[in-house]
């Protein structure tokens, strides 16, 4: 779902780069009122753990292998802001270090994977948990539910960004990339339930962290 | 701890490396704008960008075949997101093809916006490789910070770098384990190792992110980050950077009169 440069027109480039500067821009506020100082080393580890997490291939169909985006399980862990601050970091420095993701593009990829993810996930997840319970029934279903949704919601941008610059129209790239991100979130979904799983059985203080 | 896929080259000494990260940053930026702000039919501007980010990676010094496989291995992931594009143009057919259910065309004016797009996307990635290999991610920070990123946002991204290679160590002991177990079972099954070893690797990572904050804190941290380097702007810098804004200018006029 990474955008390259050249795909996006001029004013798609500067709309998604105002909005994500002035999400960065209030996340890291939010951030810096409710953690001080100790966010630095904090958000910079989990940080690297959701780059480290994605060079976990788990098999898709037919010999391919996917990885996690991991918006939703830092969303759900650290709350939505936290999770901007900390995917922003990520898709900045794949862009620099791994051109995964074009530099113009950033905006796009930034509002799609960071703002959009983050705050999807983070709601579908008080949504399901309030409706299911906040057992580990709910907190799994919840989980499994908010990686689908923002993996969803994520691609549904992206196609838009896509067909507002002209690069594909708009009934063809809309159900190609929402139809094929649904396939690929059930595989978000499903780690992310574990991931919950594992830290309900092992950390389960870890889930009550304030959420930011 | 050695990953060399971080920032291999970026310790070499070249005109380039040498450069201000302010200077690399605001180029190649400018760069990529031009290259994607460039008409579809202007291939002789596409040669020429080729030609300038060829001439620069050779004054570079950083090996060209290394250019060009990493540059490769990008772009599958460009073609994915480029695929729709050749089928749903208006135009003269080119070829048309029976898909299970769908009937789809393809044509020729669909072709070309496919082949630019991704001329385009290649371009700026060897522009983005250069400037990554020409550069140190510490650097590179440093300039960021320079050019107005949120201070908060270096130090977090500064604190990644460094963790980074520790967790990608991590999880390749981790790997390590899971293989040697030797991991069968179904797909669902193997998911759920995946899980597991993400949610070992969050609970590890969470808890050393506090025992760094508390190591950092018994130091005096308050917030802060204090470095002794300065890159500074100087001569070489401002003639790089005239003579390559001039020649993309010079393009970019060119393209708007013939």
């Amino acid at each position: 779902m990474h955008i390259p440069d050249g795909f996006l027109n001029v004013a798609t480039v500067a709309a998604t780069c105002a909005v994500s500067a002035g999400g960065i821009g209030g996340a890291v506020k939010m951030v810096g009122r409710k953690l001080g100082e100790k966010q630095v080393p904090l958000m910079g580890i989990l940080a690297a753990f959701i780059f480290a997490a994605q060079m976990l291939n788990f098999p898709v169909a037919g010999g391919t292998s996917g990885h996690v985006i991991g918006a939703a399980l830092a969303a759900i862990l650290l709350g939505p802001w936290a999770a901007v601050l900390i995917m922003s970091c990520v898709l900045i420095a794949q862009s620099l270090i791994f051109q995964d993701g074009g530099l113009l593009a950033l905006g796009a990829n930034i509002f799609n994977m960071g703002i959009v993810a983050s705050f999807s996930a983070y709601y579908i997840y008080r949504l399901v948990t309030w409706l299911a319970g906040a057992n580990r029934r709910g907190t799994l279903i919840g989980g499994f539910a908010a990686a689908w949704g923002s993996v969803f919601l994520a691609s549904i941008f992206c196609a838009i960004e896509l067909a507002l610059s002209g690069s594909s129209p708009f009934g063809v790239v809309l159900p190609a990339m929402a139809g094929v991100h649904a396939l690929i979130g059930i595989g978000e979904g499903l780690i992310t339930g574990a991931v919950l799983g594992l830290v309900l059985a092992t950390r389960a203080d870890l889930l009550q962290l304030q959420r930011i | 701890m050695k990953h060399s896929f971080l920032d291999q080259y970026s310790q070499g000494n070249s005109l380039i490396h040498r450069l201000d990260p302010r200077t690399k940053l605001i180029t190649t930026l400018f760069f990529i704008l031009v290259v994607v702000l460039t008409p579809i039919s202007r291939w002789q501007a596409f040669a020429l960008y080729f030609v300038l980010v060829a001439t620069l990676i050779i004054i570079s010094r950083v090996p060209p075949l290394y250019v060009l496989r990493r540059s490769l291995a990008i772009i599958p992931f460009v073609v994915l997101i480029a695929i729709f594009i050749p089928f749903f143009k208006e135009g003269e057919v080119a070829g048309s093809y029976n898909i299970w259910m769908w009937q789809v065309t393809v044509t020729y004016s669909g072709l070309q916006v496919f082949l630019n797009i991704l001329a385009k996307a290649w371009l700026s990635i060897l522009s983005l490789i250069l400037l990554t290999a020409t550069t140190r991610f510490s650097h590179l920070l440093k300039g960021l910070e320079q050019l107005r990123l949120p201070r908060v946002m270096v130090m977090i991204l500064s604190f990644m770098y460094r963790y980074i290679f520790v967790l990608v160590d991590e999880v390749m002991r981790m790997k390590q384990a899971r293989d040697s177990r030797n991991l069968g079972g179904g797909r669902l099954r193997q998911l759920r190792t995946v899980g597991n070893m993400i949610g070992t690797l969050f609970i590890r990572s969470y808890e050393r992110g506090e025992r760094v904050y508390a190591a950092m804190m018994a130091r005096g941290f308050d917030g802060q980050a204090r470095t002794l380097e300065k890159p500074s702007f100087s001569q070489r810098d401002a003639l790089f950077a005239l003579t390559l804004g001039l020649v993309l200018i010079l393009v970019v006029v060119a393209n708007l009169w013939y």
